[in-house]
């Protein structure tokens, strides 16, 4: 069967297209060649010039896993204006709360009726990784992937504490990967959910752990250094310690240097940019950030802009967490320690732009976007749902599109706020072009995704088609049609038909004889078996509706 | 394929999911817990369906229980003792059927779920228990009844990574015939027990929590306990390294026992400010927490309260309960269940199905919520599986739709 998109505006950043009028072709759910003349075209869309791009992907946003689920159970608040509402009858904008924690159908729904075609969970918790798995099965349309968490695990932290030699990491790392069934390595907080355990309250970059006698820098340098030897594409993706902390700015841009000039990403900075100045003692660091970024090649970083409104934090940064529970709002919050393993803290918050603080964060995180010069080194996130729910990415993209709609937002600040930001200096609009490289090329090359986030030759056929308007919240909130692997799924920003999606992993090689290793201290500390912390690809698949795409990398 | 790979089971008897169950153990029935050994030893009764107490085939009980269900004008999905893949084929039943949903244990569920909405909490997992804590405080439970090998696999330890594991203190507050012996460390040291009946566990807990946050406290005496003591237990919990206070919302079965729960776990949140101490709430079976996380992940809500008088069919599921029935002239009733049901009256419907970790794999959240394990078949049958039967009932429901 053959499939033809006539006349489709091309925006293609892989590609370098830029608004080419050009023909697509669909066989077998991959993009092919213009087929020869005596082959049938089954079906045609004359798109008349609207534009068209490859299927967006989600490179940070919590869709599964314990402490989703746990924000899912903690605000019941939700559930009363879910009665009021018509959930699958409209895209949410930044206010409309119940969408924070929405249940995994939701979550595919949503994120396909905006041309969303893949997210990638960047918190798995290694033993909660089945359980990550089994959520992200059950949700529809979109395709996923995740990150496993190491780095506060006891197990590499007692490695580390040994000298163990970098083969050995990278084994581990390697190991990790298979068994969790990941396409990536996160840090959160290095070595910061563990010192929690020993009543430690904060952990800088290096500062040593007060039972290990390691610093967070070297955590950072082991894992990076793995991460690239093994060879993966996506390098370490890494939550800075000292999350959300007044003056935390100079940990990030030291953070940058800890893997001496091996790639590494930086996730939500916008929560990892705060200076000290002001009668408040809370100002935007966002300039310096920025300069470092756009200095220091080996770093991306994704921006975890905050909105308005209700929603619910999700973080596997327990000891920070704990201490922002103090301003949770509705007063409520979950802590957790998680099996020697990691961490995790959900706490409610309600971003407020008559807040002083919440309005600084929130002109932070657009002044960040505004000033790194590259849009194939930082994308577009909120941190879902922990800056906002990913329904707001629409929203998003015009305050980066449209600089008097920005302008006219920020005029309702906090004028304290106000006082303290730049924003309104910054003159820059994102084009169609960037956003495209942000939210498609980008991050597909910062996965390892080759088949995806492009309309080449022999990428997937995940498509998304817009009329192109002049409010862009309007035209990313609705496209006109969304292809998922060939097959048109999305009609006039309404579902048309629903299609389950694979899980993206990638699985290097290494020396299996760290698992005896890893076997030995199972048994002796752990309260369950090794192999049972091991997922299989046929337990990935098992209620039959998700796969396994393996990709080979390096 | 599991199976061939290794001979251990996961055993859901309860919802410490031990996962050191050897073929050989079961086939010897040598295992080391009550539970597990009733668990193992059951065998098929019903190999067949039934309409009304006759036998009939699968096909003939799946029309029948359709039919029941598009009569209902409010079906009710209970019981729900299965596992995740179970309480994804009974969600699936339920929004066909536009039926509520809820589960054995919802009470106990419940009440633990009121206070981590109301509050939230602080909590802790079996790993990190076992190899951290230096003072475990059980309140209102002795645990053991409910996780028989509690002390064996989690406090008893050969090794810890950060605490002599022989020289925790063991104590427990409160609670009614309680079973303090696996308290007893392998040297000899007994446990302190600070006795007092289950149902004065509230001023005692609410006292405990005062202590703990320095406030005055006047009076000698809380329901019979001395608040020197409370004071001493207080100061203990303050000193400790990692403390663990356990309940066992099943054991807190009085009005309002989700305020001694939130007194325990505010308790916790006040020790945090300033040492480490975390909550851990044990008990769980019947796949109270797998069924409660996959309908909040389907859903986006948790489970319900069953409310049977307001529904005019029942789906009963009770593969890890077979004696379970729902309550006398709830009618008609659909079991979807164990093979070895035991029916005082017939049901309308029966269709036996496998249980998972028995008769067919599955996968289980283990009681701390963190931790999932897969479930293999230790008796594999030829039994359908919950999805198996639910599927049928669906495309049959879909076809009388169409007709």
């Amino acid at each position: 069967m053959i499939t033809v998109l006539k006349n489709a505006k091309v925006v293609d950043p892989a590609h370098g297209k830029d608004g080419v009028v050009q023909d697509i072709y669909i066989r077998d759910g991959r993009i092919v060649a213009r087929p020869s003349a005596n082959e049938k075209i089954d079906e045609v869309f004359d798109l008349n010039g609207k534009i068209v791009m490859a299927g967006a992907i989600d490179m940070h946003s919590h869709i599964g896993g314990g402490k989703v689920n746990i924000a899912r159970m903690l605000l019941p608040e939700y559930q009363e204006m879910r009665r009021m509402q018509e959930p699958e009858a409209h895209i949410c904008g930044p206010n409309c709360s119940h969408h924070a924690t929405p249940n995994t159908t939701d979550t595919g729904m949503r994120y396909i009726e905006m041309g969303y075609t893949a997210a990638f969970e960047p918190a798995i918790l290694a033993v909660n990784a089945r359980q990550a798995h089994m959520e992200m099965g059950d949700t529809p349309m979109i395709d996923k992937g995740g990150y496993a968490m190491l780095g506060n695990d006891d197990y590499l932290l007692r490695l580390l504490s040994q000298n163990a030699d970098q083969k050995t990491i990278n084994d581990y790392v390697a190991w990790t990967l298979h068994a969790t069934q990941t396409i990536g390595i996160k840090v959160v907080n290095p070595g910061g959910i563990s010192a929690f355990k020993f009543n430690e309250r904060r952990q800088d970059l290096d500062q040593l752990h007060s039972y290990y006698n390691i610093t967070p820098r070297r955590i950072l340098q082991a894992l990076s250094r793995a991460v690239n030897e093994v060879g993966i594409a996506k390098p370490l993706h890494v939550h800075c310690n000292n999350l959300g902390v007044a003056g935390n700015f100079q940990t990030t841009l030291d953070t940058m240097g800890a893997s001496d000039g091996i790639p590494m990403h930086l996730t939500h900075i916008q929560f990892h940019s705060y200076g000290l100045e002001g009668d408040k003692k809370f100002s935007s660091a966002a300039a310096n950030i920025a300069e470092a970024v756009n200095k220091n090649k080996h770093i991306t970083v994704d921006v975890g802009q905050i909105l308005f409104g209700q929603t619910v934090t999700a973080s596997g940064d327990n000891m920070m967490q704990h201490l922002n529970a103090k301003v949770a709002n509705p007063k409520k919050s979950v802590i957790m320690d998680i099996e020697c393993d990691a961490g995790c803290g959900v706490v409610p918050f309600k971003y407020r732009d008559q807040n002083y603080v919440n309005a600084l964060q929130w002109a932070i995180g657009l002044e960040i976007f505004l000033s790194v010069d590259d849009p194939w080194r930082i994308f577009l996130t909120t941190d879902h749902p922990n800056g906002a729910p990913f329904t707001s990415y629409p929203h998003l993209i015009r305050l980066l599109m449209d600089k008097t709609f920005r302008n006219e937002a920020f005029d309702k600040l906090n004028l304290d706020a106000q006082a303290m930001s730049n924003l309104k200096t910054l003159e820059r609009e994102y084009s169609l072009y960037e956003i495209a490289i942000m939210t498609r090329a980008a991050p597909a090359k910062l996965i390892g995704l080759r088949d995806r986030g492009h309309l080449g030759e022999g990428a997937a056929a995940d498509i998304t088609v817009y009329t192109e308007q002049p409010d862009k919240e309007a035209m990313f909130a609705t496209p006109d049609l969304v292809f998922k692997d060939g097959q048109l799924v999305v009609k006039e920003g309404k579902v048309v038909k629903v299609v389950w999606g694979a899980t993206h992993t990638v699985k290097p090689a290494f020396d299996l004889a760290i698992e005896r290793d890893i076997k030995q201290y199972f048994d002796r500390y752990h309260t369950m078996q090794m192999h049972n912390f091991k997922i299989s690809n046929d337990q990935i698949a098992e209620d039959g509706r998700n796969h396994v795409i393996n990709h080979t990398q390096g | 394929m599991t199976q061939l790979l290794n001979a251990m089971h996961t055993c859901p008897a309860c919802g410490l999911l031990c996962d050191d169950i050897s073929s050989d153990a079961i086939a010897r029935q040598q295992l080391g817990c009550g539970k597990a050994a009733k668990f193992y030893a059951r065998s098929a009764k019903h190999p067949s369906a039934q309409i009304n107490g006759r036998a009939v085939t699968l096909s003939e009980a799946v029309k029948a229980a359709a039919s029941i269900l598009t009569q209902s004008k409010s079906p009710l999905v209970a019981g729900s003792s299965t596992d995740v893949h179970g309480a994804r084929a009974l969600v699936d039943l339920s929004h066909a059927t536009h039926a509520s949903m809820t589960h054995l244990n919802a009470s106990s569920t419940l009440r633990n779920m009121q206070v981590l909405q109301h509050r939230g909490w602080q909590t802790t997992t079996l790993t990190e228990v076992r190899n951290r804590a230096d003072v475990i405080l059980m309140i209102g439970t002795d645990v053991v009844s409910h996780n028989a090998r509690f002390f064996e696999r989690v406090v008893w330890v050969d090794e810890a990574m950060f605490t002599h594991a022989s020289q925790r203190k063991i104590i427990y507050l409160g609670g009614d015939d309680l079973n303090t012996q696996p308290g007893v460390s392998p040297d000899g040291h007994a446990p302190e027990v600070i006795a007092c009946a289950a149902a004065h566990l509230p001023e005692v807990v609410a006292v405990l929590r005062a202590l703990v946050l320095d406030k005055p406290v006047t009076g000698t005496q809380v329901a019979g306990v001395a608040v020197s003591t409370l004071k001493a237990l207080a100061d203990t919990l303050k000193a400790a390294k990692y403390a663990t206070l356990v309940w066992v919302s099943k054991d807190l079965h009085y009005a309002h026992a989700e305020l001694t729960i939130e007194h325990i776990t505010e308790t916790v949140v006040a020790l945090n400010q300033k040492s480490r101490a975390m909550g851990l709430s044990m008990g769980g079976s019947d796949g109270d927490t797998s069924v409660n996380y996959a309908h909040t992940w389907l859903n986006g809500v948790i489970i319900d309260q069953p409310d049977w008088e307001s529904h005019d069919a029942v789906v009963w599921v009770n593969s890890y309960s077979p004696d379970a029935m729902p309550p006398a002239g709830a009618a008609p009733v659909i079991v979807l269940g164990a093979s070895d049901s035991e029916f005082t009256t017939p049901p309308a419907v029966f269709i036996p199905v496998a249980t998972p970790g028995l008769e067919c794999d599955g996968q289980m959240f283990r009681v701390d919520g963190s931790v999932t394990l897969p479930l293999t078949a230790a008796k594999p049958g030829d039994l359908p599986s919950l999805r198996d039967v639910v599927n049928q009932i669906l495309t049959t429901l879909e076809q009388g739709a169409l007709a």
